[in-house]
């Protein structure tokens, strides 16, 4: 039985540390969001530019991120890799078009 | 840009700036304001007793590989046996919001805080700044977005990317929410979307009183009666030796 446990190990987490892990990561990602938003704003980037601009933010954010924790160590940080890209992208989607949008108008509709 | 329409820049200084900033400010304003009218909760001592028993049991089950199964069984039983902590009666708690004048000065303030505001700012809002032509968003829009976009003008030519200035207040009260949760911090006041959200779940049940102990009790009970004690450390002395 022991050996066929021992292919997946458990992995106790602490939960307070990996809560206010998550937050910390919250506070950058809107930040992401609302710095990128400007800048795809003042760049005057229009339609799916834009999107596209989000994206490459947002995922290569991601990608720092993991190499901010480590290639290898992430897991010891955070319980899923994947639910750090994906988790409340609508949210941030959301203040990314504001800032867009609200960037765009000051610099160039008038 | 394809300047098919030219906008005034005075509109710029003059309303497409001033939503964003009387928006932010506003928000700000709320968040300390319901700080400073809220009120502390009581709370009641047996309540307090029971949800800390509730944690207890959760925090039971949720670590019980780490303990022997002996341990586990006898912290199970402490919980469950016949006259355990969850097999505890307690006293139906009926709670009257209408009689409960505490409740009835909360309901206020929120009122106060939430609802108020919300009408008189986008009131003055709407009249003072309205059937501006503020901004364009940066993409195109199907027509269905125009009379979510366009509040206040009926120009049915005018192409849907086009936001007026009611439209842009809108926009700005959604939008900004991750903004508060940035500078204030988590679990702010500022959040008028959130706010209503709430509002209209004050309405189904007092929101915060856990009402009836025993339902969560129940609950715990059957959790914990069904569970299986898994130890997650039987190999520790393996991994010691290696």
């Amino acid at each position: 039985m022991a050996t066929k446990v021992k292919n997946e190990p458990f992995v106790a987490y602490s939960e307070s540390a990996i809560r206010n892990n998550l937050s910390i990561v919250e506070y950058c990602r809107t930040s992401v969001a609302a710095v990128s938003g400007c800048t795809a704003g003042v760049l005057g980037l229009t339609g799916l530019y834009g999107a596209l601009f989000f994206i490459v933010a947002v995922t290569g954010f991601w990608f720092m991120l993991l190499g901010k924790a480590g290639i290898d160590s992430w897991k010891k940080f955070f319980i899923s890799r994947k639910s750090l890209l994906i988790n409340g992208i609508f949210g941030h989607f959301f203040t990314y078009i504001l800032c867009w949008t609200f960037i765009y108008g000051m610099v160039h509709v008038y | 840009m394809s300047a098919d329409l030219i906008v005034d820049p005075q509109i710029r200084f003059w309303v497409f700036l001033p939503i964003v900033v009387i928006t932010f400010l506003v928000g700000i304003l709320r968040h300390y304001a319901s700080i400073l009218l809220s009120s502390q909760k009581k709370v009641e001592m047996q309540q307090l007793a029971d949800s800390q028993l509730l944690l207890r049991a959760r925090a039971l089950r949720e670590n019980s590989g780490y303990i022997p199964k002996n341990s586990f069984l006898m912290r199970k039983q402490a919980f469950n046996k016949e006259d355990g902590y969850l097999m505890q009666k307690r006293p139906p708690v009926t709670q009257n919001m209408m009689t409960d004048p505490s409740m009835m000065t909360d309901m206020l303030k929120g009122n106060l805080t939430n609802v108020l505001p919300m009408i008189i700012i986008g009131g003055w809002i709407n009249w003072v700044f309205s059937g501006f032509i503020t901004t364009k968003v940066p993409f195109p829009l199907t027509l269905r977005f125009k009379p979510m976009l366009q509040r206040g003008i009926e120009l049915s030519h005018l192409d849907a990317s086009w936001v007026s200035s009611a439209s842009w207040y809108f926009l700005n009260v959604f939008g900004l929410r991750s903004i508060y949760t940035l500078v204030l911090g988590e679990n702010n006041a500022a959040d008028q979307s959130r706010q209503m959200q709430e509002q209209m779940q004050m309405t189904g049940a007092a929101s915060g009183m856990p009402a009836d102990p025993k339902v969560p009790f129940k609950a715990e009970w059957e959790a914990l009666e069904i569970m299986e004690h898994q130890s997650k450390l039987f190999d520790a002395e393996d991994v010691l030796q290696e």
